[in-house]
C-alpha cells in the first residue's frame, strides 16, 4: 500500500502536476540562475534538499501547530534549512557559496517549499511528506535542468563549461538573458499540456469504445 | 558604503529602471496566477507596496541596531522572513478590522504575499546595497509600486488578450509567460538609465 | 493547556524559535573556524593571482605569500608589494558598485601605474553567467600586462563587446562582456579608480 502511493506522490509531482509547467511555482530562480547547467544543479539540489526536510519536520510537528502561527512557524523552519544549507555551503564549499550568492537565500521564498508544505506536510505522514518535497524538488529540477541544457548550449555554447559547440558557432546572446527563460518555460509548458491533453482523449476515447461495445 | 543616491531619484528608479519584477525577475509566482483578474491585481499590488516599505524599513532599523552590533549576520534570513510573516498577519488583522469588504475581496491573497520572493529579495538587495534608512524606505516604496505597476500592466494585457485564439497547450500560464517575456524585454532597454547605487 | 490559547501559542512559538537558532548557532560556531581560513586564503590567493605569483594549493599558497608578499600601510585600504623580476609591483584593494552588489577586486600594477600586472575578483554579487564573467580567467586574463595609458584602461561595453579577449596588451583596451554592460562598465571605473589611488601613492 505504501509503495503504490509513493509511486503515485513521485509520478504526480514528476509529470501530472510538477511544479514549473502545471502547478506554476519556483518561476522567480528558474529565470535567473538557468543560464548555467553547474548553478542549476547546485541551485534545485539545494531546493530539493530543503523542501524534503522542511516537508518531513513541519509534517512531523503537525500535530503541535496553533493554527494563528502556521505560517510563522513553516517559515521558521524552511529558513532553518536554508540557512544551514548556506553555512555548509560557506565552509565547505566556499566558491560554489560566492557562485550562488544571494540566489541561496532566495531559496526560502520559493514557493515550492511553501506550496509542499501548504498542500501535502499539512495532512500526511512525515516519511511521504520526506518523499513528496523530494520528489516535487526532482519535478522542479528536470525541468530546469531542461530548460538550462537549451540556454547553455545556444548562449555560450558550452555545457558544464565544457565547450561542445565549434568555435564558429555565433553564441545567441538573448539565450543568456532572462527573458528567454521565459519563452522556454512555456515550450515546455505547450509540450506538457498537449501531451497530457491527448492521452486524456485517448483514454476518454478507450472507455467511449468499450461502452460502445458492450 | 553607503551609496549616494538621492531617496527619491531611487524611488523613481526601483519603479521605472530597475523594476524588481521585470529587471530582477522577483515575485513572479502570484504574479502569474493573480494577473487574470484586474480587481484582484489592483488589491495585492496595493498590499505588495504597504507591505514592502513597511518591512523594508522595520528591517534596516533590526539589521543596524540589533544584528549587526550582536553579529548575528547568520540569523538574518530568518529575522527577515519572521518580520514579514509578523507584518502581513497585522496587516490582515488591521483590513479585517478597518473594511471587511476589502478584506472579503483580498481573500488568501494575504497570506500569499509572506511568500512573494519580490519582499525578501527588496530587503536582500537593501542590506547588500548598504542603503541608509531613507533610502530603503524609497527602495522599498518604489520596488512595491513598481511590483504593482507590472502586475496592472499584465493584467490588462491578458484581459485585451482573452478573447484572441490561443492554442490549447499555451492558454492560460503559456501565453502568460510569453507576454512577460515580451514586457521583460521592453524594460532591458530601460536599464541602466539610472544608477541605483 | 488549548492549542488555539494564547498562552500555549507564544510559548510554543518562542520554543520552536528558541530550538531552531541553538542549533544554527551551534553549526555556526563550529565551522566558523573554517569560514575564517577559507576567507583568509580567498584574500591571499586573490593577492597572489593579481601578483602573478603561482601556487600548487592552500598550503603553498601560505608559504609563497609569507615568502614573497610584503603587507603595506596603504592611505586608503590595504596594499601589498612584492618584488618580481626585479620591478617593485603593488598590490591594492579596489572596489566599486556594480549592477546588484559591490565589487570589491585586487589589482596589481607597476608602481607608476602605467601597466597592469594582474586582477583577481574578491567579491561580486552580479548575475550568475552574465555579469557573473568577470571572474573568468577569459576576462581577467585580459588584464594581465596590458598598458594603461595614463593610467586608464578602457572596458569596450555594450555594441562594441565582442565576448572574446582582447589580444592587443598595447591598445589600453578589453573585451567587456556582452550582455553585461553595466557591470562591465562598473568594472572598468573600479579598475581605474584603483590605478589611480596606487599611483597617487600612499603606500609607504
Amino acid at each position: 500500500m505504501m509503495k503504490s502511493k509513493a509511486y503515485a506522490v513521485l509520478k504526480d509531482n514528476l509529470w501530472t502536476n510538477n511544479p514549473i509547467f502545471i502547478q506554476i511555482l519556483g518561476i522567480c530562480s528558474t529565470l535567473a540562475v538557468t543560464n548555467n547547467l553547474s548553478n542549476t544543479m547546485i541551485m534545485t539540489l539545494g531546493v530539493t534538499f530543503a523542501t524534503a526536510l522542511s516537508s518531513l519536520t513541519l509534517s512531523a510537528m503537525k500535530g503541535l501547530i496553533p493554527r494563528k502561527v502556521r505560517m510563522i512557524i513553516q517559515v521558521v523552519v524552511m529558513s532553518f534549512y536554508v540557512i544551514l544549507l548556506d553555512i555548509l555551503l560557506r565552509a565547505y564549499l566556499p566558491d560554489v557559496s560566492r557562485q550562488l550568492g544571494p540566489y541561496v537565500g532566495l531559496i526560502i521564498t520559493n514557493c515550492i517549499l511553501m506550496g509542499r508544505a501548504e498542500a501535502f506536510a499539512q495532512a500526511n505522514k512525515p516519511l511521504l511528506s520526506f518523499w513528496d518535497g523530494l520528489t516535487s524538488g526532482l519535478g522542479y529540477m528536470s525541468v530546469l535542468m531542461a530548460i538550462a541544457v537549451v540556454r547553455e548550449l545556444l548562449g555560450f555554447g558550452t555545457l558544464f563549461g565544457i565547450r561542445v559547440m565549434p568555435e564558429a558557432f555565433v553564441t545567441w546572446t538573448i539565450m543568456i538573458m532572462a527573458p528567454s527563460a521565459f519563452f522556454l518555460v512555456a515550450m515546455v509548458m505547450w509540450w506538457a499540456k498537449t501531451l497530457q491533453a491527448r492521452r486524456v482523449a485517448a483514454a476518454a476515447t478507450t472507455v467511449a469504445s468499450k461502452e460502445a461495445k458492450k | 558604503m553607503t551609496p549616494l543616491i538621492n531617496p527619491v531619484t531611487l524611488f523613481f528608479a526601483s519603479i521605472f529602471t530597475s523594476n524588481i519584477l521585470l529587471s530582477n525577475f522577483l515575485g513572479m509566482c502570484s504574479f502569474i496566477s493573480i494577473s487574470k483578474d484586474w480587481k484582484s491585481s489592483f488589491g495585492l499590488g496595493m498590499a505588495v507596496t504597504v507591505v514592502m516599505t513597511i518591512t523594508t524599513a522595520i528591517s534596516w532599523i533590526i539589521l543596524y541596531f540589533i544584528i549587526t552590533p550582536l553579529g548575528l549576520e547568520y540569523l538574518s534570513f530568518i529575522v527577515f522572513i519572521v518580520v514579514i510573516a509578523a507584518v502581513v498577519q497585522i496587516l490582515e488583522m488591521v483590513i479585517d478590522r478597518a473594511s471587511p469588504a476589502l478584506y472579503m475581496s483580498l481573500g488568501i491573497f494575504l497570506p500569499l504575499i509572506t511568500v512573494n520572493c519580490a519582499i525578501l529579495g527588496a530587503i536582500l538587495f537593501m542590506q547588500i546595497r548598504s542603503y541608509g534608512f531613507m533610502q530603503s524606505v524609497a527602495f522599498g516604496a518604489g520596488s512595491g509600486a513598481g511590483w504593482w505597476l507590472a502586475i496592472m500592466l499584465l493584467a490588462a494585457i491578458r484581459e485585451r488578450t482573452e478573447k484572441n485564439p490561443v492554442p490549447a497547450g499555451l492558454k492560460g500560464p503559456g501565453i502568460t509567460m510569453i507576454t512577460i517575456g515580451f514586457m521583460a524585454m521592453a524594460f532591458i532597454g530601460f536599464s541602466g538609465m539610472i544608477a541605483v547605487q | 493547556m488549548k492549542k488555539d490559547s494564547m498562552l500555549y501559542v507564544v510559548i510554543f512559538t518562542f520554543a520552536v524559535c528558541a530550538a531552531f537558532v541553538v542549533v544554527l548557532a551551534v553549526a555556526n560556531e563550529v565551522t566558523k573556524p573554517m569560514v575564517e581560513a577559507n576567507k583568509l586564503f580567498a584574500t591571499r590567493s586573490a593577492v597572489l593571482g593579481a601578483l602573478g605569483i603561482p601556487y600548487a594549493n592552500a598550503a603553498d599558497a601560505s608559504a609563497r605569500y609569507d615568502a614573497q608578499v610584503k603587507e603595506l600601510a596603504g592611505a586608503v585600504g590595504k596594499a601589498w608589494t612584492s618584488s618580481i623580476d626585479g620591478v617593485e609591483y603593488i598590490a591594492v584593494e579596489a572596489a566599486g558598485p556594480g549592477l546588484w552588489g559591490t565589487i570589491r577586486v585586487i589589482l596589481a600594477a607597476s608602481p607608476d601605474g602605467e601597466r597592469v600586472r594582474g586582477i583577481r575578483v574578491v567579491a561580486q554579487n552580479e548575475t550568475p553567467g552574465l555579469g557573473g564573467r568577470i571572474e573568468e580567467p577569459w576576462f581577467l586574463g585580459q588584464f594581465e600586462g596590458e598598458r594603461a595609458p595614463g593610467g586608464r584602461v578602457a572596458v569596450k561595453a555594450g555594441a562594441e563587446a565582442s565576448g572574446k579577449a582582447d589580444a592587443d596588451k598595447e591598445n589600453g583596451r578589453v573585451d567587456g562582456i556582452s550582455g553585461a554592460t553595466r557591470t562591465s562598465q562598473s568594472f572598468e571605473a573600479i579598475v581605474n579608480a584603483g590605478l589611480a589611488a596606487l599611483k597617487a601613492g600612499g603606500v609607504r
